[in-house]
């Protein structure tokens, strides 16, 4: 609860507050974005999947997004972390915005770990299922994860 | 002057479009069908536009990565679109006079032509994309203005939830 408070009472969340441009600029940032993240998530697994991007190996595509993915994901927190600290006491109270952290929390281990060993492995290594299986779970996460977000503002 | 206001009220007279705008929950779940399939749509579009401004992809030549997500992109823009028009349907008014509703349209219409002179030039001097620089800075160039007029596009959608000016 001090953390909340402590974010709560920060000068930047204030002049979040108080300023309808700057809520609007963040919030809107925060949409391109994420449809830049999901660009570099999904070109991914559809390649995963089997479809897509299909001359090119896996590993190539997933090298080349991992760059898109860094910088966008990195533009998503840093436009998000100003949208909750502004709102910490509503937002520590949403049950849809701990739901959202959870399964952002859930995504971001996966892709850090399995998906990204399955996306950089030599085509052939492992049985096929495995990629399609890392792709399809890969996509249902990170759809939840926006789909979520979007959820927050109906249901708070 | 001939006016389509009275075109919009009846539609949203009309008992369908009533049911979803009344609904608890058919707008939320239109509205989030169309969030979703847009960031599909948009998402592989600026996979597209960095691999044309040579940010990234830039292993594989323009062409298969074209052919590789022109399928995909066409397959999240039929949900988009139609989800799109239900939910201006449903409630035609609001949408009529909402500022941002007019400039996110004008964008996808400047977005269209710019995507559509793409294409076409793209699949008509195939095979030639990668070695030609005067193609390549078409290339460039409706991959720059792409990514302007999709970020734009985002941003218009979302401000639609605003009423300033109206």
């Amino acid at each position: 609860m001090a953390f909340i408070e402590w974010c709560d009472g920060l000068a930047m969340s204030q002049a979040y507050r108080e300023s309808l441009w700057l809520f609007t600029l963040t919030q809107t940032l925060h949409l391109v974005a994420i449809t830049t993240f999901i660009g570099a998530i999904l070109i991914v697994d559809l390649r995963l999947l089997g479809w897509g991007l299909v001359r090119q190996s896996p590993a190539r595509t997933a090298r080349s997004a991992q760059r898109i993915l860094l910088w966008a994901g990195l533009a998503v927190l840093a436009t998000g972390i100003p949208q909750f600290t502004a709102n910490a006491l509503s937002y520590s109270r949403s049950p849809v915005f701990e739901f959202k952290m959870c399964l952002l929390a859930a995504a971001l281990v996966f892709t850090a770990t399995l998906r990204r060993r399955v996306a950089a492995a030599d085509e052939g290594r492992l049985p096929v299922w495995v990629p399609r299986t890392v792709g399809a779970v890969s996509l249902a996460l990170w759809m939840s994860v926006a789909i979520s977000g979007r959820f927050i503002t109906y249901y708070g | 002057m001939l006016s389509i206001v009275p075109a919009l009220e009846w539609l949203e007279a009309l008992a369908w479009t009533t049911a979803i705008r009344e609904s608890a929950w058919g707008y939320p779940i239109i509205e989030t069908a169309h969030v979703a399939s847009i960031v599909a749509f948009a998402g592989l579009v600026i996979m597209m536009d960095l691999r044309l401004v040579g940010l990234a992809f830039t292993h594989a030549p323009l062409m298969q990565i074209q052919r590789g997500l022109f399928p995909w992109q066409m397959a999240a823009l039929v949900p988009s679109t139609a989800t799109g028009v239900l939910l201006c349907v449903a409630d035609p008014l609001r949408y009529y006079g909402n500022v941002f509703f007019r400039v996110k349209l004008v964008l996808l219409a400047l977005a269209g032509v710019n995507a559509l002179v793409f294409h076409l030039m793209a699949y008509r001097t195939d095979g030639r994309w990668d070695e030609h620089p005067q193609v390549v800075a078409g290339a460039w160039r409706a991959g720059a203005v792409s990514l302007v007029l999709w970020s734009a596009i985002i941003v218009s959608g979302r401000l639609i939830a605003f009423s300033w000016f109206f």
